[in-house]
């Protein structure tokens, strides 16, 4: 099959795809690097010699340097409590047999299904009962938020990791007397890091990303990026330079995560696909 | 999992068994305990306020709060009357049933044909997989934003009016049949496809086409992994026997990737439903309501208008999106469950 393709077109067609899925962000990316007035004229007709990264600060003082540390507490709070918990639950529902264990399996996955909106409107009256709705518990509250509805990808994806260990490895642990948390801690962690750095990924990205819970439970002043990007978005205003510069800068950190670790990224989702 | 093997032991060794078996009774709860915590906390007990708010009447002003049930009114399902009885519940229904259609739709047929193109590439195949996965890592409120400028409905500034210009094209207005068009403002008004029970707004379209630019790559992703296991011999000997390019992917690739396309339908459709973030950021859900979909609907019924008392309408509306869901998606899940058994 491969030696009857025609090949050309097959590259050609690839190659036109590939420039129309580039070109959204190669437009962001000339319209944030050149002056309103420049941009203004479409960038294809503008003086590149004008190229200059004044935007970006401008955008930075502008308030996006507020919205992007939210950001940055909120995603690295969120993914560092998502798979602390989720490994370790995930290592359980692997490898030992308990009580209940299908119900409760049950009910994390779920998470992956039901939208979102489910547990949204509440949220805000429980935020405020619990004091998660003023200064600084509102990044740990969001986090939580975050954490619960991750539990059933943390799940999804990390079980099949901790299920692909040989069961004589873990067995010669226990047999040296180490406690199932010894061997879970010195054993099974190590061996599953490439499957927790995958969800890792995964799971900022998701966070980094989100818009809706964060509108939703945070104040003004601890929203994430992407509210700040929405709210730089207003219609009327001519300030296309300000918002490409602050859609850039939203899309900066998963893409540099992701050209780094680009082969767990893949191998994640590969996991989660193939399983279904 | 945690039976040893059998064989003939020591008693010391047994006993040392018998005891950790004993603890192996707690040991698991240990393990889950921390995470089920903070999902009963964080998403089962919202769920059931959600479920339970759906019948009473309430303002977000006036909260469901267990301290003072007394400032609640009990309806009984009278907001799911109201709610399947009002005009806004449809239109946002009609849009999202759009997005649940379109998306998918969209996404398998840019994915598939795809994927199956750079399988066949002999070379640079992970350069054009990247290239389509790396949207995948874009939010989508920006994904949105940055399709504004593509939409830009100034031809000097918007790529996509500016190649429409060349042809004359840029402010075109025509009717085909029921299809009516009207080019150039892509977020406001593009035309309405006019089917005898509904007229279906295309600006819905044109939101959901940077929905799926940024999710191609997931069913990318997808379906070269079940193109992994399509069997060489198999392809091998359909090709001895003399097998077309079209026979070949219709009769040996198409079925190994049956798996992989019900994986992408119900993981789209799951998103399609949930879509708010990029509605948001893109038109709001206007104009008027044209955009707006059951997640906006919701959103705004009860954060927007404060004072008003429809906290109960918008859980209801929480409700009937998650039976949806939940149907849906069924089974699909206890597929997955015995999978991982």
């Amino acid at each position: 099959m491969k030696s009857r393709w025609p090949i050309i077109s097959l590259y050609g067609v690839l190659t036109v795809a590939s420039i129309i899925w580039l070109v959204p962000v190669a437009t962001a990316t000339m319209i944030s690097i050149l002056p309103l007035d420049e941009s203004s004229k479409g960038w294809w007709n503008a003086d590149f010699s004008t190229v200059t990264l004044a935007n970006f600060g401008r955008a930075w003082q502008y308030g996006l340097s507020q919205y992007t540390l939210n950001s940055v507490i909120i995603s690295l709070v969120a993914v560092a409590l998502t798979v602390t918990l989720g490994t370790v639950a995930a290592y359980a529902f692997a490898r030992m047999s308990f009580r209940l264990k299908g119900t409760f399996y049950f009910l994390l996955i779920t998470t992956m299904i039901v939208p979102v909106q489910i547990i949204l409107i509440p949220l805000v009256p429980m935020f405020r009962t619990l004091g998660f709705n003023q200064g600084w518990a509102q990044y740990l509250g969001i986090a939580f938020v975050h954490t619960a509805f991750g539990a059933g990808w943390a799940l999804f994806m990390m079980i099949g990791f901790f299920s692909q260990i040989p069961d004589e490895v873990l067995e010669s642990a226990r047999i040296d007397g180490a406690g199932e948390f010894k061997a879970f801690q010195k054993i099974a962690l190590p061996l599953a890091i490439p499957g927790i750095v995958s969800f890792l990924i995964i799971d900022f990205v998701f966070v980094w990303n989100d818009l809706l819970i964060g509108l939703t439970v945070l104040d003004s002043d601890h929203r994430p990026l992407t509210v700040g990007l929405a709210i730089l978005q207003a219609p009327h205003l001519n300030q296309d330079d300000l918002i490409s510069a602050g859609s850039i800068l939203a899309i900066l950190p998963p893409l540099v995560l992701f050209a780094i670790l680009n082969r767990y990224y893949v191998r994640g989702l590969f996991v989660g696909s193939v399983k279904g | 999992m945690t039976s040893t093997v059998e064989s003939s032991r020591s008693g010391d060794r047994r006993a040392a068994r018998a005891h950790r078996s004993h603890r192996a009774a707690v040991t698991p709860y240990l393990f889950i305990g921390p995470l089920v915590l903070v999902f009963a906390v964080f998403y089962l007990w919202p769920a059931i306020a959600t479920i339970a708010s759906s019948f009473f009447r309430w303002g977000i002003l006036n909260p469901w709060q267990t301290q003072s049930p007394a400032d609640w009114q009990f309806v009984g399902i009278s907001n799911y009357g109201d709610t399947l009885a009002s005009g806004d519940f449809w239109n946002a229904t009609l849009n999202s049933a759009i997005w649940l259609v379109v998306f998918p739709v969209l996404v398998l047929a840019s994915s598939l044909p795809l994927a199956i193109l750079i399988w066949s590439t002999p070379r640079g195949a992970s350069f054009f997989r990247s290239v389509f996965i790396v949207p995948m890592t874009i939010s989508l409120a920006a994904a949105g934003v940055i399709w504004t400028f593509i939409y830009n409905p100034d031809p000097n500034k918007g790529l996509l009016n500016a190649a429409l210009h060349l042809f004359g094209l840029d402010n075109a207005s025509f009717t085909l049949g029921p299809l009516e068009i009207h080019a150039g403002h892509w977020l406001s008004n593009p035309g309405v496809l006019h089917l005898g029970f509904a007229d279906i707004r295309l600006v819905n379209l044109f939101i959901i086409i940077p929905a799926v630019w940024a999710f191609a790559g997931f069913g990318v992703i997808t379906f070269s992994a079940g193109l992994t296991s399509v069997p060489d011999e198999l392809l091998d000997a359909a090709r001895v026997d003399g097998a077309g390019r079209i026979q070949l992917i219709r009769h040996v690739v198409m079925p190994s990737l049956r798996p992989s396309v019900i994986v992408v339908t119900v993981i789209s459709v799951i998103f399609a439903l949930r879509t708010f973030d990029i509605v948001f950021v893109t038109t709001g859900g206007g104009p008027a309501q044209d955009s707006e979909v059951l997640a906006m609907l919701l959103w705004n019924q009860v954060f927007q208008f404060l004072n008003s008392p429809q906290g109960g309408l918008s859980a209801a509306i929480a409700v009937l999106m998650s039976v949806f869901m939940i149907v849906i998606a069924m089974p699909y899940l206890r597929a997955t469950l015995k999978g991982n058994k």
